[in-house]
């Protein structure tokens, strides 16, 4: 891992050395060969471990429910809420990079479309299922479902939480064949170049008998256009309307219309501070500095630091509101959150998703691989803790002080934490096995746009 | 490509039969069911047959939530003269001589938290087989409805097809004859205020 | 016993610890063995948390195994399935009668209420007659005779006693003594009396611990005998309250209680109110009621006390020379006194010591008091308990003299005062007999438990605080085979197949006799039927007052410097004798909000002193005897007393057994409400007590609204605020009904019956200290307690929050599977079974009135299956919950009324809270109906709702407290 990496001032978004043939040997013989690195087993072996503890608190909370939990009355809702939101947020800044600059048809984006969307696609269940953990009979999350065959009677169509649920479910499908849609050439190519017969059937299934005709092509490309044309707004829904289960509460701290944006900024942010980690980690891991380059890393830095300074823009006005408004119950609220029992939680947010990111500004600091990784890092930790401000002390000091209390994590809140992350490790490690990281198809372009100047 | 489209198609149909079609199946609703009773009680014969009004051993049908399953002695008042000797009805007298109760089985069962009220049925014209089926043809009682919530709000969304006159409401074979005033109309005689029916809180409490 | 009752509140940490995943699911899934019992609610519920244990769908699939109906092979005459019935009979508390009817269903005990007939409830029921039904199905309590520790039968304590007695024949009783608490049943008496002729030389001792010696022992040196009273509140324009306890402990306080309120709702009285002054040494609810309070220590009490005296004529004159804080504060309610003539009553509580009971008499007396505020009647329990007695007891035990010795219903050894050592005194005595409810300490120190009937399974009769006889019916064949005192006492006379019913009828025959009474039938169904023996109240006699009485006190003694232990009882434990009772144990003190334990109860401004802070365990020592208390700071309690409630730290019996500290250890014969000299010291150890109230104060908030009653009469509206209610869409019509609620916090006087009401009716289960901790109390129902104004004397203000049943109700719009519901009633509709448990509801509660089974609380209860009310589903775990305004009292009486085709009546719906209420601070109806009673009282200008900024416009509304502030004392808020 170099220390610094050099940054050229107009920069090529590949390296000299890259080749059409050698990038694919390059990429696919990670899939291909059958030394597996040591660090992919180590990765792979923790995020085992964590879902191993994920299963163990699944059936815990089975056998007894959800009191297992440090959540009450009035602190209803608790990590499996905060996590979700973090998960969600996750998830979406994957689609963010791999979407919306696709459409804005931004280079850089190729390299590092997949490794965002991988991400997405390992972020994504564990999102989708806290929710339903979290339920009281979580047996019967499928009363969510529009079908009246047997009660006569149908979902709610004014709770925000049953928005949400249809636009997870939306937005996981859209994801899942987006992924596919983008992956299929990739799949193919890696097909060809496998050696063994299990490698050439299983890719060749799962290559839908693609042979790269112009059709196919023209075909693939349409698809992957509109979806992503569909995908982009789709993923600002899907947050905005996480955003609304809040916004859609009469509860202090929560009944603001700023939170559809907020998320979305928080999206941003977090999304690709952890691509950032993961991009890193693959490019050291796989030696691909010359298709991941420092490029891709300014570039994924430079939104991050957009991201943090809209969220900061957004943390104004989670202020500004409470004090300049009216309503005693808010101010209370707000003063609570900056000064009560949860004040290091709304600090630490502040200075890990604001402070310390505007580094970034300084481009010695894009450059630095153990800065931005760290940076990234504080800022997933910074995002937990956000979602955390939001959901529990707006609870725990309502508008009923006879009501106010607090909510202290159990040892099983924590086990729901480490469980999902081990959830994310384990599905992103087999994918980075079974998958090309790098999208091969569309950096070729990029090699061969090179080349023609 | 279309084996594709065939193999997502079969898959929604699947969806859509688990979701409209299984559930209704008799294994779930249970429908017909017929257990052994301990005395081979026969609806028509007593009904039919004899023409016994329902009351005469539903005794609180009209006044209280629960119908009334007739004691011991009510079966005696004529069993002591008639059938002396009927082997069927050797636990009807095993169960007066001992004064052990009778042990019947319980074909219309309810969730507990479902609150029926029969009274306020028979008060707003509602006859028996509404929800009991042809239960004066019946040699042994049998379930006949789902018992499902829609069933129950099928009526309770819109009663007046099933309302009756009043003292039809006991009439096991009532059928509905030109004559009969329109469910409308007994609607408005009865005060029946459909709107409010399907309130959860009238049989959830 | 200690294992059943860790099993009630079984913590997250013993569960984690639990061997074997077995075990677990055999806790968590249904007991199949259970499966088969009839009517069973709960197994239906068990089913479903067990499908739920394993993931599985639980709404539609084939029926689990058939359930069986049984019918009547003879069907009683009168009893309808499914329908409830009432049976009237009388719950005692020392020795006072309270008539209750209790609802019957499927010929099961399910609830009790209070009886309308009855003087001494008429018709509200305190939280510990709503929990005795849970008492009468208690599993802990003593089930079997124990002789000598070992298993023994009903024949073979007949044939020891009768043993004995022949002995106690030969030498005329000498050696037989007989202990009980106070006794008024007069066929109690009349066996006793009985006992009495055949042995001669036998003594009864009576003793109770929180008896009221001090009042008698006043009202013989002030009236010449020992009277008891009662007051006519009608007549009381002026109530001073000396640590009273007037409407929350004495006899009859039900009935005080709803006379004191009538008095003060100004909106309803045409603008009059009574005026309270209060000085107490700790917070009583007369005392947050009071217009004006003092918090005194007892030796400032006195001072005060004598200067009053002095003022109003009623003590020598020289008493004002003694300087006395708060002299101003005196005068000015001496002169309100003196300008009320004949319309005041001063009471003191009954743990104030003779003196200040004498100069209140003497102060009720030179302002013509007695006869019109208060009326002397002969006691209803003669020779009521004495401490002496129980000391002469203990003497004759200790030296000898007491070779039989009976104990009915009592359990000196806990409450004994604890320089007597009763313990070692009951060793000394060969045979011992106790009959007790539970095996307690006394009954394990006995040489034979017998298991005493509850209450509702024998045949009795008892006299309320005005003498009216109520006669016993037990409402259920006996559980738990206990046996009643009538019959114990009936062995002692010789008769060997005693029979409750046969003793407690041939008394009465016998009495109706005597009486003149001629049909005796008719007597006797009619007194079971009412619930009353008709006019057997006591006749009110007329003594008069000795003038002089005051000169026979000493100097008034000086405030001696250092803390002093005040000994009192629990609001809700009653000394002891209810705290085996979960939901007792469960419900929040009515001011320190406190659940399963007591705690040392210090003013803010010696806790700041001493340096403690609430949780703080203080180690109390008084004559070598000592005691570890956690401290809880309550506001309002005067500086330098330490209060000690009464009543916990049992070391046997049930439920209540090793819960709170037993501070009982610290009380003196020679001391038994007050203590100097103790010493402190701080163990640095810390408890985590129970509470359940998050803040004290409203915040900011506009949740109390309070004035004055000049304001009031000034401007009758000056509480209103201007209407708020804005709405982009259309109203909703209630064109039938329109069910609200009125709450009038100027009645509510925070006695928590509406609290355990709620919990009996609508099947709420308790959760156990650990779950309380963790803030998953289940009350439906609960009274807050705000304070404002100084921390050492703030004033109080109670108030009840039950469901708002918001007509916009934000829980409403954000449930995604419509669990959460409007009705056409406008009643706010909770769908248990259709909740699947996300708890935004919960989250988007203004009010946070929702609860939520973080576990199946229900299915934990180990109360029977049968005791649960069949018409209220039982929830289990996962889903949602919430007061319904009784929907199920609603849906009864709607359905009655549709049957007849007329709308429901006003008062033909009393929600279980309204009707346990005695004060009627709560009323419920039809809004739509304009004369209602709720109708009523919400035009009443006083009429506002909670948080009406949030546009959520609850059917809940209440109505503004006012105070009556004397003008010439400084507004203690300003």
């Amino acid at each position: 891992m170099t220390v610094l990496i050099d940054l050229p001032r107009e920069a090529p978004v590949v390296g000299p050395g890259v080749t059409l043939r050698s990038l694919s040997e390059e990429v696919s013989n990670r899939v291909l060969l059958p030394n597996t690195p040591r660090w992919w087993w180590i990765g792979f072996a923790l995020g085992m471990a964590l879902l191993l503890t994920f299963v163990v608190q699944l059936i815990w909370l089975f056998i007894n429910g959800v009191g297992i939990w440090g959540i009450n009355i009035p602190v209803a809702w608790g990590f499996a809420i905060a996590e979700y939101v973090w998960w969600i947020a996750l998830a979406s800044g994957g689609t963010i990079v791999s979407a919306l600059f696709f459409l804005t048809r931004s280079p850089w984006r190729s390299a590092t479309n997949r490794i965002a969307e991988t991400m997405l696609l390992s972020a994504a269940p564990c999102a989708g299922l806290l929710p339903i953990m979290h339920l009281g009979r979580q047996g019967l999350f499928y009363w969510l479902f529009p079908y009246s065959s047997v009660m006569g009677v149908w979902p709610q169509v004014r709770s925000p939480l049953w928005w949400d649920f249809v636009c997870l479910l939306c937005y996981i499908l859209m994801s899942i064949m987006y992924y596919y849609t983008g992956l299929l050439p990739d799949l193919a190519t890696v097909r060809d170049l496998a050696r063994t017969r299990w490698k050439q059937v299983f890719y060749g299934v799962l290559a839908l008998g693609w042979h790269g005709s112009a059709r196919h092509w023209r075909n693939q490309q349409t698809v992957y256009a509109v979806m992503s044309a569909i995908m982009a707004p789709m993923v600002i829904s899907v947050h905005s309307v996480v955003g609304l289960d809040f916004a859609g509460g009469i509860t202090p701290g929560w009944h603001s219309t700023q939170f559809p944006p907020y998320f979305f900024f928080g999206a941003v942010i977090s999304g690709t501070a952890l691509i950032m980690m993961l991009t890193i980690l693959v490019r050291w891991g796989y030696g691909l500095e010359d298709v991941l380059t420092g490029y891709h890393l300014n570039a994924l830095a430079k939104v991050m630091l957009v991201g943090s300074v809209m969220l900061g823009y957004a943390y104004v006005w989670e202020a500004w509101g409470p004090i300049y408004g009216s309503d005693v119950a808010e101010r209370t609220q707000f003063f609570y959150r900056i000064f009560g029992f949860y004040a290091a939680c709304y600090w630490g947010k502040i200075v890990l998703n604001i402070v310390i990111p505007q580094l970034l500004w300084l481009p010695i600091v894009r450059r630095s691989e153990v800065l931005l990784f760290s940076i990234s890092a504080g800022i997933i930790v910074g995002m937990w803790l956000e979602r955390f401000v939001i959901v529990i002390p707006s609870l725990s000091h309502g508008y009923m002080p006879s009501y106010w209390g607090v909510f202290f994590p159990t040892f099983w809140d924590w086990a729901a934490l480490a469980g999902t992350i081990g959830l994310f490790l384990s599905l992103f490690f087999l994918l980075l096995k079974l998958v090309p990281i790098v999208s091969m198809s569309e950096v070729r372009e990029i090699v061969a746009k090179e080349r023609s100047r | 490509m279309n084996t594709a489209l065939v193999l997502s198609a079969l898959l929604f149909l699947v969806l859509l039969l688990s979701v409209w079609v299984v559930p209704v199946m008799g294994y779930n609703t249970q429908q017909r069911y017929q257990p052994e009773q301990p005395v081979p009680f026969s609806h028509k014969h007593h009904v039919a047959g004899l023409g016994l009004d329902c009351r005469y051993c539903h005794t609180s049908v009209e006044t209280s939530s629960f119908a009334g399953i007739p004691p011991t002695e009510t079966c005696m008042t004529c069993h002591s003269q008639i059938w002396t000797h009927a082997a069927v009805l050797e636990p009807v007298r095993q169960s007066f001589a001992t004064g052990v109760p009778l042990r019947w089985t319980e074909v219309y069962r309810l969730p507990d938290y479902v609150y029926f009220n029969h009274s306020i049925h028979i008060a707003k014209g509602i006859g028996c087989t509404e929800c009991h089926g042809p239960i004066g043809d019946m040699a042994l009682t049998w379930k006949w409805p789902t018992l499902y919530m829609s069933w129950c709000l099928s009526c309770h969304r819109d009663p007046a097809p099933h309302l009756r006159p009043l003292n039809q409401v006991f009439n096991p074979f009532w059928k509905r004859t030109p004559d009969t005033p329109s469910g409308k109309l007994l609607m408005a005689a009865y005060h029946i205020h459909p709107e409010t029916l399907s309130d959860c809180g009238v049989c959830h409490r | 016993m200690s294992i059943a009752h860790r099993d009630y509140w079984r913590s997250l940490e013993e569960l984690a610890e639990s061997p074997g995943f077995a075990q677990l699911v055999e806790r968590e899934a249904p007991r199949f063995r259970d499966m088969l019992g009839p009517l069973d609610r709960r197994n239906f519920l068990r089913l479903m948390a067990a499908a739920m244990a394993l993931g599985g769908l639980s709404d539609c699939g084939p029926e689990a195994e058939p359930r069986q109906l049984l019918p009547y092979v003879e069907q009683p005459p009168g009893i309808v399935p499914g329908q409830a019935r009432y049976y009237a009979t009388a719950t005692t508390r020392s020795g006072f009668a309270t008539g209750v009817l209790i609802e019957h269903r499927m010929a099961r005990p399910v609830k009790v209420e209070g009886n309308p007939d009855h003087p001494a409830s008429l018709g509200a029921a305190s939280a510990i007659m709503q929990a005795s039904i849970l008492e009468l199905y208690d599993p802990r309590r003593a089930q079997t005779i124990l002789g000598q520790g070992q298993i023994d039968s009903w024949e073979h304590l007949i044939t020891a006693l009768f043993d004995r007695r022949e002995q106690l024949l030969a030498r005329g009783g000498a050696g037989l003594r007989l202990l009980t608490g106070a006794v008024t049943s007069p066929s109690l008496r009349a066996q006793i009396a009985l006992l009495q002729q055949q042995f001669p030389a036998m003594r009864w001792h009576q003793w109770e611990p929180l008896g009221r010696g001090n009042e008698r022992i006043a009202s013989e040196r002030m009236l010449g005998r020992p009277l008891d009273r009662r007051f006519d509140l009608d007549n009381a324009d002026i109530i001073f309250a000396i640590e009273s306890d007037l409407i929350s402990n004495v006899p009859g306080w039900l009935a005080y209680a709803r006379q004191f309120a009538a008095h003060r709702r100004p909106d309803e009285t045409g603008g009059k109110m009574s005026r309270i002054y209060a000085i107490e040494s700790t917070p009583t609810l007369i005392g947050a009621k009071a217009d004006h309070r003092l918090a005194l220590g007892p030796a400032d009490l006195a001072a005060a006390m004598r200067y009053l005296a002095a003022i109003t004529g009623a003590g020598p004159q020289d008493w004002q020379q003694t300087p006395v804080a708060d002299a101003a504060w005196l005068r000015a309610a001496a002169d309100d006194l003196n300008q009320h003539k004949g319309r005041v009553l001063v009471h003191a509580g009954r743990e104030q010591p003779v003196e200040i009971h004498l100069l209140a008499d003497a102060i009720n007396n030179a302002l013509g008091a007695f006869g019109q505020t208060i009326r002397l009647i002969e006691p209803v329990a003669p020779s009521g308990s004495t401490d002496q007695s129980l000391e002469a007891l203990v003497g004759d035990m200790t030296a000898g003299r007491v070779d039989t010795l009976v104990m009915l219903e009592t359990n000196p050894v806990y409450d004994a005062p604890a320089d007597l050592d009763f313990t070692a005194a009951l060793n000394r005595v060969p045979l011992s007999v106790s009959l007790a409810l539970y095996a307690d300490e006394t009954a394990m120190a006995s040489t034979w438990l017998v298991p005493a009937t509850q209450e509702y399974e024998a045949w009795g009769d008892a006299r309320a605080f005005d003498g009216t006889i109520t006669i016993q019916q037990p409402q259920v064949r006996r559980l738990y085979n206990g046996h009643s005192p009538h019959e114990l006492l009936a062995v002692l006379h010789g008769n060997t197949l005693p029979i409750d019913y046969q003793l407690v009828r041939d008394f009465w025959q016998n009495e109706t006799h005597q009486r003149g009474i001629g049909d005796f039938d008719r007597f006797w169904h009619e007194a079971l039927r009412i619930g009353i023996v008709e006019n057997s109240a006591a006749p009110t006699v007329t003594a008069t007052p000795n003038a002089s009485a005051l000169t026979s006190l000493q100097a008034a003694e000086k405030p001696v410097p250092g803390v002093q232990l005040l000994f009192r009882e629990d609001p809700l434990v009653g000394g002891g004798r209810d705290v085996n009772n979960p939901w007792l144990l469960e419900t929040p003190r009515p001011f320190t909000r406190l659940t399963w334990d007591n705690a040392a109860l210090i003013a803010p401004a010696t806790a700041k002193r001493l340096g403690l802070g609430i949780g703080d365990v203080l180690e109390i020592a008084d004559h070598g005897r000592k005691v570890r208390a956690p401290v809880f700071v309550l506001p309002g309690q005067a500086a330098d007393c330490i209060t000690l409630p009464l009543g916990f730290g049992h070391t046997a019996g049930g439920l209540g057994a090793d819960i709170g500290f037993d501070a009982y250890r610290l009380r003196t014969s020679a001391a038994p409400w007050i203590t100097r000299g103790a010493t402190l010291s701080r163990t640095g150890e810390t408890y985590r007590l129970a509470t359940v109230q998050g803040h004290d104060r409203v915040a900011g908030r506009d949740l109390v609204r309070e004035g004055t009653l000049t304001e009031y009469q000034d401007n009758p509206d000056f509480l209103r605020r201007p209407e708020t209610d804005q709405s982009l869409y259309p109203e909703y019509k209630y064109p039938r009904y329109a069910w609200a609620m009125a709450i009038d916090l100027n009645s509510c006087i925070g006695c928590q019956s509406c609290v355990v009401a709620c919990q009996a009716e609508n099947n709420i289960p308790t959760v156990g200290k650990d779950m309380v901790l963790q803030e998953r109390i289940m009350h439906w129902l609960r009274i807050d307690r705000y304070y404002h104004g100084p921390v050492d004397n703030p004033a109080v203000a109670f108030e009840p929050v039950p469901c708002m049943h918001c007509e916009q109700a934000p829980c409403e719009v954000v449930c995604p599977v419509h669990a959460t519901v409007h009705d056409h009633d406008g009643l706010n509709l909770m769908v248990y079974n259709r909740c699947i448990g996300t708890r935004f509801c919960s989250n988007n509660c203004p009010y946070k009135v929702r609860r939520f089974n973080y576990f199946g609380f229900a299915e934990r209860d180990d109360r029977p299956p049968e005791s649960w009310n069949p018409e209220v589903t039982v929830r289990n775990r996962g889903v949602m919950e919430k007061c319904t305004y009784c929907i199920q009292r609603i849906r009864h009486a709607e359905i009655e009324a549709d049957k007849q085709d007329r709308l429901v009546p006003d008062g033909a719906i009393q929600t279980a809270c309204q009707q346990s209420c005695p004060t009627q601070a709560i009323i419920f109806g039809n809004r739509n109906d304009r004369d209602s009673g709720v109708a009523r009282r919400k035009a009443s200008l006083l009429d506002y709702t909670l948080l009406d900024e949030l546009n959520t416009r609850p059917r809940t509304s209440y109505a503004a407290l006012i105070r009556n502030p004397n003008p010439k004392i400084g507004d203690r808020e300003a």
